[in-house]
């Protein structure tokens, strides 16, 4: 609060404060960013939480002054930041229109002449004439929307807010900044945490970290980076292996590539053997072996951890064996591993008395890493094995 | 012709003179949002609400009347005015409406707007200008009320009614300039909302608002210079004259430099707002 008012006084009267040195318990909630951007060209935003993309934003919107270095605006500014700004819970939609437009900056006229394309695009039907808090959020958020996007500023500035409205909402948006708005030459800064979303929209793109820019080119070297950080942050698939086993029981689990070399990262659709070594002092009778693949990938988004992938158990494939003692593998080959794409962690289990008896399980023992293959970019989780053809026949 | 802008770090400090074309561009452009956002809050009054935009007068009416009972039996002394005392004091009432209602809903107005300060660009003055204009409307409703008191005590303005929006002036900018300042203080240290509302309640009673000056000179209410703000205006519609001209002067003069330097202040230090709120 002190600092506040110090900041106040000292703008008033033209006190030229020293803002280059950080007081106590201030920090740079962005420090070094650098970069040029043309007009048509766009440029997208990531990183975690609290790197200071929103900041960034507000800065170049004209809300937050630098407090070192320049920045040059050339052109009309718009931002889609807040949806919604201005908005009284007792007016009509309508009424609504005419005040965040005009805190958008649009002019009566310019507002009377799109209203018919605002009301279209938002598509909240009789509700427009009913007041603004009756709306649900979706329609609170399509509205805001609707009017931001027809502002037809040359700098459009969007922050993360294709994040909220159901799915027809967001691609309805995605599809208007791409078709409408880049092909007018406007310039467009992306804060999104969608992947796809900035790959879509963006040429460019950089990477922030705690106030720095990491990276900054072209949007699939950055998003690599960026995933890589996340991975390595993870670290997952360092954690150390054979961690869980005994030396009594299953003893060591290894996955092999088709050439027999021990590997922990296969390819999407790639041939895959797993071996399961053990040692049995005692007599075990019909023992079996299963494993099962838990994603475990902060970088991806699939179902929760406590549905399994993928599970193998040589009980089922009735591989019967009739008892075992001392030392030995079993090995299973999986001709193709076509599943998503992502870090696994496994989990193995020992059953005896044909898997009626679970003699060990265990947990965090062995991970495996599937990557995508090489020749296309990665557009989704899982590649399938297919084939393409075409006929000049005409259809039923 | 393209608009290009420039943000560096005490930008506002290299500009001199120019600064005030940029103020009053600014505002200029912005005209129309001034206009919407009084609409808006107007339209609000009415919606959900019975009493809506005649609220307003409904104050007057309990402090007229308490402060009457009051005199009447004996607890204050409130000396002759030179017509009747409902009048008189309504007409007091409603001119220093402007001045409290103004700067109470201007400190707050800031504050009050939330995300529209932090996440969208435009001049901040316009939320201080749009909310001094609601407690003009205010003033506006009980204009009417006066003139029709005119007519129940029989009681003949002067002509020279067509002046007084001229000379309510120097009020408007002076509530306009505090409210600027205020509202930028309030925004870093909170408090300074409640402490304006609780002073203003005081300052109506050392202000010749419902009751007239004492021929004596008690220093304090001499000092308050919004003494003649309140009773030059007052004093041309019933009277037609001023009765102290060069008190009145001095007050508008320093109305309006206070105000010009209060606009000055708000707009440089505008910047630094958002950060804060």
């Amino acid at each position: 609060m002190w600092y506040g008012c110090l900041d106040i006084l000292q703008s008033s009267f033209g006190v030229l404060a020293d803002s280059t040195s950080l007081r106590p318990d201030e920090f740079w909630a962005i420090e070094g960013a650098h970069f040029e951007l043309k007009r048509g060209e766009s440029i997208g935003i990531i990183g975690p939480n609290g790197s200071g993309k929103t900041t960034l934003l507000k800065m170049l919107n004209g809300i937050f002054m630098p407090d070192r270095g320049r920045i040059e605006v050339h052109g009309k500014m718009g931002a889609l930041i807040q949806v919604g700004a201005g908005f009284h819970p007792m007016l009509s939609g309508r009424e609504n229109i005419y005040i965040n437009g005009a805190i958008l900056g649009m002019t009566t006229k310019e507002i009377d002449e799109k209203f018919d394309s605002i009301v279209d695009f938002a598509d909240i039907g009789d509700f427009l004439e009913s007041p603004v808090k009756f709306y649900s959020s979706g329609m609170y958020v399509r509205l805001g929307f609707a009017i931001a996007v027809h502002c037809r500023p040359d700098i459009l500035l969007i922050d993360e807010v294709l994040a909220v409205g159901d799915l027809k909402f967001q691609t309805k948006c995605l599809k208007f900044i791409t078709h409408n708005v880049l092909k007018n030459g406007c310039t467009i800064v992306f804060v999104s945490h969608s992947r796809y979303a900035i790959e879509d929209v963006c040429q460019k793109a950089i990477y922030f970290n705690k106030g720095r820019m990491i990276k900054i080119g072209k949007t699939t070297d950055v998003l690599g980076k960026y995933l890589q950080d996340i991975k390595d942050e993870e670290n997952t698939l360092g954690k150390k292996l054979s961690d869980g086993f005994d030396a009594e029981g299953i003893t060591r689990l290894v996955f092999l590539d088709k050439e027999g070399q021990i590997k922990n990262q296969f390819k999407s659709g790639d041939e895959v053997k797993i071996r399961f070594y053990y040692s049995f002092k005692a007599m075990v009778r019909n023992p079996s072996v299963g494993i099962t693949f838990v994603h475990n990938d902060p970088r991806y988004s699939v179902v929760s951890s406590s549905d399994y992938i993928f599970n193998l158990h040589s009980g089922y494939d009735h591989f019967n064996v009739e008892s075992l003692q001392g030392q030995g593998y079993f090995e299973v080959s999986i001709d193709c591993l076509y599943i998503p794409v992502g870090i696994y962690t496994c989990l193995i289990y020992l059953f005896n008395e044909n898997f009626m008896n679970l003699v060990r399980k265990y947990e965090n023992a062995a991970s495996l890493e599937v990557l995508w293959r090489d020749d296309r970019p990665q557009r989704s989780l899982i590649d399938l094995p297919h084939r393409w053809t075409r006929s000049e026949e005409a259809g039923a | 012709m393209q608009q290009i802008r420039v943000y560096e770090p005490h930008k506002q400090l290299k500009q001199g003179i120019n600064i005030w074309r940029e103020m009053f561009g600014e505002l200029f452009d912005f005209r129309e949002l001034i206009w919407r956002l009084f609409a808006r809050d107007l339209s609000a009054k009415y919606k959900q609400s019975f009493l809506g935009n005649s609220w307003c007068l409904f104050m007057p009416f309990v402090a007229i009347g308490t402060f009457m009972y009051l005199n009447h039996a004996g607890i204050l002394h409130i000396r002759q005015t030179p017509m009747p005392y409902p009048l008189y004091a309504l007409i007091g009432l409603s001119i220093w409406q402007i001045f409290a209602t103004g700067l109470n809903s201007g400190a707050n107005s800031l504050v009050g707007a939330g995300d529209l300060v932090t996440k969208i660009n435009f001049p901040r003055e316009v939320l201080v200008i749009a909310s001094m204009a609601q407690s003009v409307f205010e003033f506006l409703i009980k204009f009417v009320l006066i003139l029709v008191f005119f007519f129940i005590f029989k009681y003949v303005p002067s002509w020279k009614i067509v002046f007084f929006p001229f000379v309510l002036l120097p009020l408007v900018f002076l509530t306009i300039g505090l409210s600027l300042i205020l509202s930028l203080l309030n925004g870093v240290m909170r408090d300074i909302g409640n402490m304006v509302s609780l002073l203003l309640m005081f300052l109506m009673f050392l202000t010749p608002v419902l009751y007239p000056l004492p021929s004596q000179h008690f220093l304090l209410l001499k000092l308050n210079f919004l003494s003649p703000l309140i009773n030059a205006p007052r004093e041309l519609m019933t009277d037609g004259s001023i009765h102290q001209p060069l008190y009145y002067g001095v007050a508008s003069v320093i109305s309006l430099l206070l105000f010009l330097m209060a606009w000055r202040i708000f707009h440089l230090a505008e910047t630094k707002i958002p950060e804060r709120i």
